[in-house]
């Protein structure tokens, strides 16, 4: 769906504008740590801190160059959690890691976590201020979007404070009838407030980043996408004020 | 061919879409007496219920909770269970149990599809005294044990648990259970190796009560379908 893509970027954006960005790689499939430390399946992260309430959060977190934008690792004690499970699980502990984020003194919080609704990523929607979705710009994709929202809905229900930042139409290809059909598709079936206007496209520059560990601004010739994440960045801070903890997650 | 559109209900989906953006009701829920530590993430379900305290400080567990539909099947009760014999209301409180007892040895438990009768209608009484037989007929046919009664505030009404955790559990549980509009439903979540804790709630007159009350297995629709009758009963005003 592009979501570790758009975690990694965006939080790089909120990062380079001065916001003390914690990016915690809540997917068991561990994408963000793959992608950003070669050591990633060394460290333990986000779901040892679950596992074991002896873990400080101090232990997970890894600094980056920017003083501001730093990690959090899938963790070592993933492995069992791939079939997902019941949501509620692991609400205290959840809670307990966003407490810990809190009082170390991080600006924002951006979650990547596994795709669907249930177990932990249920945990911590059921935790979050706010949810942003991405969604990628292909019918099949947009064919599942109910589904998407009944769960949300659900989710509202154990946290009412929960805010929908909005669906993120990711991996749009501009030259491609179909991408471009089923983007137009989710802004008509949504409303307006509920469709980001900046859309991710489909580049090679991410998979170039990927592939050398970096957000894609970092490159050489990244200026181009490192702009569609800080227009990103503008929206949602237009959204939603970003003083304090605002914990954001990715589904 | 529009690639979308056969595939969805766009009413439905902008309807899903535009309850996510209104402010969704915050029940006002009591969590300042809860009296969980930071660090509480379950009850252990190898630890027996004698020592929740000791629970506590366990290694922790994954909670599993599971909501299943309070309606009754739709084919008729296979057996009855023969009705219970009177009880007179207690003359005292009854004793709070030091543990919410799976040890306690007497009461027979209900067989999977048997539902017990609920209390006689005809014996009333004051309210607590109804809430005494209820207790008295959960202890006998469903083997019961630490059974508390929660009001819509969820503030405690009757406990015999002495347990202000399962409050919480039981409070945030029926909670999380309930959807708007809808009527409510049981949620049971396992609180030891073998003890359920069960949250029933009831719509009543004055308002959802929360029945939770520690069990020894996950109660069968039919069961909870005729807890739900009972407490409704007991909770209304005139017989």
């Amino acid at each position: 769906m592009g979501k570790t893509t758009l975690s990694i970027n965006l939080a790089h954006a909120f990062a380079r504008a001065g916001v003390r960005t914690l990016l915690v790689d809540a997917d068991p499939q561990g994408s963000v740590g793959l992608s950003l430390t070669r050591q990633s399946r060394l460290l333990a992260g986000f779901y040892d801190f679950l596992a074991d309430p002896g873990i400080p959060l101090d232990r997970l977190i890894v600094p980056t160059r920017l003083e501001t934008f730093s990690l959090v690792a899938s963790g070592q004690a993933s492995d069992y959690e791939s079939g997902g499970g019941m949501a509620g699980s692991y609400l205290a502990r959840v809670r307990a890691f966003l407490r810990a984020v809190t009082a170390r003194g991080f600006d924002l919080c951006i979650l990547d976590t596994a795709a669907g609704l249930f177990g932990v990523t249920g945990d911590v929607i059921a935790s979050s201020d706010s949810v942003l979705i991405p969604q990628q710009a292909e019918p099949l994709g947009i064919r599942s979007v109910p589904k998407m929202l009944e769960g949300l809905n659900r989710l509202r229900v154990m946290n009412p404070r929960l805010s929908v930042l909005g669906v993120v139409l990711t991996m749009v290809q501009q030259d491609l009838a179909e991408s471009m059909e089923a983007a137009h598709a989710l802004r008509q079936l949504l409303p307006q407030d509920l469709v980001l206007q900046t859309m991710v496209p489909r580049d090679a520059l991410f998979v170039r980043a990927s592939a050398r560990g970096l957000p894609v601004g970092v490159l050489e010739d990244g200026h181009g996408a490192q702009a569609v994440f800080d227009a990103m960045r503008a929206e949602i801070e237009a959204k939603f004020d970003i003083r304090g903890h605002r914990p954001l997650v990715h589904g | 061919m529009d690639p979308v559109h056969p595939w969805l209900d766009p009413i439905e989906v902008r309807r899903l879409a535009e309850r996510l953006l209104l402010p969704v009701h915050e029940p006002a829920v009591q969590v300042t007496d809860a009296g969980f530590g930071e660090q509480f993430v379950g009850y252990s379900p190898v630890q027996p219920l004698g020592s929740l305290t000791a629970m506590q400080e366990a290694a922790p567990q994954p909670l599993v909770a599971v909501a299943i539909q309070p309606t009754p099947p739709p084919t008729p009760v296979v057996v009855q269970a023969p009705p219970p014999p009177p009880v007179p209301a207690p003359v005292e409180p009854p004793p709070v149990p030091q543990a919410v007892a799976i040890a306690q040895p007497e009461p027979e438990p209900v067989p999977v599809g048997i539902v017990a009768p609920a209390p006689r209608p005809e014996a009333r009484g004051p309210f607590l005294d109804r809430v005494g037989r209820f207790r008295d007929w959960l202890h006998h046919h469903f083997d019961a044990s630490g059974i508390f009664l929660l009001d819509r505030e969820g503030a405690v009404i009757f406990d015999e648990s002495g347990h202000g955790k399962l409050h919480f559990l039981a409070r945030s549980l029926a909670v999380a259970a309930r959807r708007p509009g809808g009527a409510p439903a049981n949620v049971h979540v396992k609180v030891g190796a073998a003890a359920t804790l069960e949250v029933i709630p009831v719509d009543t007159p004055y308002g959802c009560i929360v029945l939770g009350a520690v069990v020894p297995s996950p109660m069968e629709p039919a069961a909870v379908a005729s807890v739900m009758d009972a407490l409704r009963s007991v909770a209304s005003p005139q017989g």
